[in-house]
């Protein structure tokens, strides 16, 4: 086992940090799966307004590659489905009756084992569970008929008011554990599994990981224990997938539930909660009082994306986060001294001395500007990417030099930290992105 | 404040899109923000920022330039009684000082100014607060005794030649500050090259700088002649007086103790690099003492002259601090700062020791060095390219 350290990065000190153990059961009147928030998925309806489905049921699959579908998180019926501009298809709403769930087969720790790869492959693939894995490079849905060199695994979410894995973890061991055992079968590599504090799985490498945001996603820890050279596919997958995985194999079916954190500086109940994946917005909402502006992000404050009380949270997001969406206009704002109630800041520029959690607002805090550059992104990137001359590689759409400044390693969320951190106000993240989407076109 | 508030919001209109004024939106835009900590919002992912930004960033450095104008104020009084040979106070002499300063900062910025609202309009980019730094930079880089209208020059020419013909702050090659200093170096070279001293004196007045003193001269011991002077003269060149900075020189660059606090503040506030100035200092002490090897075998007494007054002498330690620093037009990676820096310091030497024609190395030092900071950074990147290329053959 080894010992991972990183000392770059920032734990950000926010207010509104979920703080009880208990765990309240949400209930939600609809679900909802986003086809178009799947990156390079081409979605190709399965069912139609009206139709019965059951929990698992297929509703969509992938064009391109059509082993690949989508299961519905909810028994019920579909209430709506609802098309974009050129017929993209945007949503499609499960309204929730009853609980019929589709039952496949179980696999015992055993079974499995001594299984190989297309029996295990072929399950996941027919309970639809397939989209839960996820690859590297372009961070994207994972091509089944791909042979992975890894499969990583992130047991730490470390940004920031996230759910804390480790006591989940403890509290599944056994579906967890068949989870990774059924992934090991997938990889001619190896299964690793990066956790903050020891846990003994088998089948895995296990890893601990110490240190501030970013250490916790998977793409900093695949950079420390074996980066991704270019043409090289790694899989990942959230822990909390893992456990559903697990259960496929353990009872046969899908449980879409998962643990969601709700906090942020908007919240007046910061609250853990057990829902659905893909539940709506406004069933989170029910504790929170709704007078001031707030903007509601399906995911982290860092990565997520802003949603509206009508909408539904991400599939791959086990965090609501509410945060003020009031900005003030102090006087001289550029020449106050400031302090720990008013500003915050990485670098010493205000007096910030103590550290109380912050109240963030929606607040660029600046204007956009040209880069100049003061450490301010490299304090924050424990990788070793120089990320100035790959942001100006991008901006140059210098497909070559991204590759060589090691672009095949990078995904935005890395990055989340260096636009929060940017003092001209660049999203940085938005460029890597930009970058990759450029790499994934030149092929 | 809450009428300017309200002033404010009821002319916006006017400067929005298809409002009258639209053209000057730029200028309304950084008046606005001057005032009043912008409402922008974050559009996506992180909608949460650090309440860092160029404006915070921009005005510490001016910050840390304000204690260099005050007792440039007061040295500027001071060396004024020495040559007229009278007594004055602290306050007389600061009073004196702020009379022959304040015009060249009011002309500095108001040229400054211009161009920078000018170019705001024309090429519709926001008014960058960089001008300000470089505005506050560029009187503390002249002597007291300097026209007006040759401030009012080299102004617009660092502001438009050194920054906004590459498109603004961010984008130029040359320290915007510097190219000032250097354009009234090469065009009003007798009144500025800095082989005489800059004070307010009687008119006919001349004396030697502290650098020119060595300079041309054969077979000597630089302190020797530095002591000499200071017997002659009413300056006083010694190591001590002049790391206090009660000597003739451009404004800004005297006292050496204001400026180390202001890189200590710098340094601690985290917007400036500590390895450019440790890289410099290292590099002039390097070559400083590379040089005195030499001396012996050269009739050259600017050979002879010890690291330590190097560093006290002219303006190096103002350029380190101020100019060098400066993070768009020098080395981008930490290792390339270490190298910008370095070399800033040798090349200061070399050319002050080698090049008496030039007194002062400092200037053109960081100029030559903004001109090759890209290739520093271009081996520095090229050699994190090869350790990835390594790799991934592997």
């Amino acid at each position: 086992m080894k010992n991972i350290v990183i000392k770059k990065g920032h734990d950000i000190r926010m207010s509104g940090l979920p703080t009880n153990n208990s765990i309240s059961d949400f209930h939600s009147s609809s679900v909802s799966l986003l086809p178009n928030q799947f990156r390079g998925v081409k979605p190709k309806l399965m069912v139609s307004e009206g139709d019965k489905v059951k929990v698992g049921q297929a509703l969509f699959f992938d064009k391109t590659k059509p082993d690949v579908k989508w299961p519905s998180p909810a028994n019920g019926f579909v209430k709506e489905i609802k098309f974009g501009p050129r017929r993209v298809i945007e949503k499609i709403e499960i309204a929730i009756e009853g609980k019929e769930t589709l039952k496949h087969g179980t696999l015992s720790k055993e079974q499995i084992k001594s299984s190989n790869k297309d029996t295990i492959l072929g399950h996941i693939l027919n309970a639809n569970l397939f989209p839960l894995i996820r690859q590297r490079p372009f961070n994207k849905v994972a091509d089944p008929n791909c042979d992975p060199r890894d499969i990583f695994i992130s047991g730490y979410n470390s940004a920031p008011l996230a759910v804390d894995i480790h006591p989940i973890l403890e509290r599944n061991k056994e579906a967890f554990q068949l989870g990774l055992t059924a992934l090991s079968k997938l990889t001619s590599g190896e299964v690793f599994l990066t956790l903050k504090e020891a846990i003994d799985f088998e089948d895995v490498q296990v890893q601990t990981i110490a240190g501030p945001h970013p250490s916790g996603n998977v793409g900093i820890q695949i950079h420390h224990i074996k980066p991704l050279k270019p043409n090289e596919v790694i899989w990942t997958m959230n822990a909390q997938h893992v456990i559903t995985l697990g259960r496929l194999f353990e009872s046969g079916i899908y449980d879409p539930k998962i643990i969601v954190s709700i906090g942020g500086s908007g919240a007046d109940k910061p609250d853990f909660a057990k829902a659905l994946m893909g539940t709506k917005i406004e069933s989170f909402l029910d504790n929170q009082s709704s007078n001031k502006p707030v903007r509601i992000i399906s995911g982290d404050v860092l990565t997520g994306h802003t949603v509206e009380r009508h909408d539904f949270i991400g599939f791959y997001d086990s965090s609501i986060t509410i945060i003020d969406d009031k900005v003030d206009r102090p006087f001289l704002g550029m020449l106050s001294p400031g302090s720990s109630k008013t500003k915050y800041s990485l670098t010493n520029t205000f007096l910030t001395l103590t550290n109380t959690f912050f109240n963030f607002t929606t607040s660029q805090n600046g204007e956009k500007r040209a880069m100049v550059p003061i450490n301010a992104w490299e304090k924050v990137l424990p990788m070793d990417i120089l990320p100035n001359p790959l942001y100006r590689a991008i901006l140059a759409q210098d497909v070559e030099e991204m590759e060589q400044l090691g672009i095949w390693e990078c995904d935005d969320e890395d990055f989340a930290l260096c636009s929060f951190a940017c003092p001209s106000k660049i999203d940085v993240g938005k460029v890597i992105r930009d970058g990759l989407d450029l790499l994934e076109q030149e092929g | 404040m809450k009428w300017l508030r309200n002033l404010l919001d009821q002319i916006a209109p006017h400067f929005e899109k298809d409002g009258k004024l639209e053209k000057f939106g730029p200028v309304f835009e950084a008046t606005d923000t001057i005032f009043f900590s912008t409402d922008e919002r974050t559009e996506s992912g992180p909608h949460i920022r650090d309440s860092i930004d160029i404006k915070r960033v921009m005005i510490l450095v001016v910050i840390a330039l304000i204690p260099c104008y005050i007792f440039g104020a007061i040295n500027v009084g001071y060396q004024k009684s020495l040559t007229f040979g009278y007594q004055a106070t602290w306050m007389e002499n600061l009073s004196t000082g702020a009379i022959a300063i304040i015009p060249i900062i009011v002309v500095t910025f108001m040229s400054g100014a211009f161009w920078e609202l000018l170019f705001g309009i024309v090429r519709k980019h926001p008014i960058s607060e960089g001008f300000l730094v470089t505005c506050a930079l560029i009187p503390l880089t002249l002597p007291p005794s300097i026209p007006l209208w040759q401030v009012a020059v080299a102004t617009s020419f660092g502001i438009v030649i050194g920054k906004e013909i590459f498109g603004g702050v961010g984008m130029n090659i040359f320290n915007p500050a510097l190219m000032a200093r250097a354009f009234l170096y090469f065009t009003y070279p007798v009144d500025i090259s800095g082989d005489k001293v800059w004070a307010l004196a009687p008119d006919g007045y001349s004396g030697p700088t502290a650098l020119s003193i060595a300079a041309g001269q054969k077979n000597a011991d630089a302190v020797g002649l530095l002591n000499d002077a200071s017997s002659d003269l009413v300056f006083d060149y010694s190591w001590v007086n002049m790391f206090f900075g009660w000597i003739p020189g451009s404004i800004g660059e005297t006292n050496k103790i204001i400026i180390i606090l202001g890189a200590t503040f710098l340094i601690l506030v985290g917007i400036t690099s500590w390895r450019v100035m440790a890289g410099s200092v290292l590099g002039l002490f390097a070559m400083g003492y590379l040089m005195n090897l030499f001396s012996p075998y050269s009739s050259n007494a600017m050979l002879s002259i010890p690291p330590h007054y190097h560093l006290v002498m002219g303006s190096f330690l103002f350029g380190t601090v101020f100019m060098a620093t400066e993070p768009v037009t020098g080395a981008h990676t930490d290792t390339g700062r270490w190298i910008f820096g370095f070399l800033v310091g040798v090349l200061t030497v070399i050319i002050r020791s080698i090049n008496p024609a030039y007194p002062e190395g400092i200037m053109l030092a960081i100029l030559l060095m903004n001109a090759f900071a890209p290739l520093i950074d271009y081996f520095i990147v090229q050699s994190n390219i090869k350790k990835r290329m390594v790799r991934y053959a592997q």
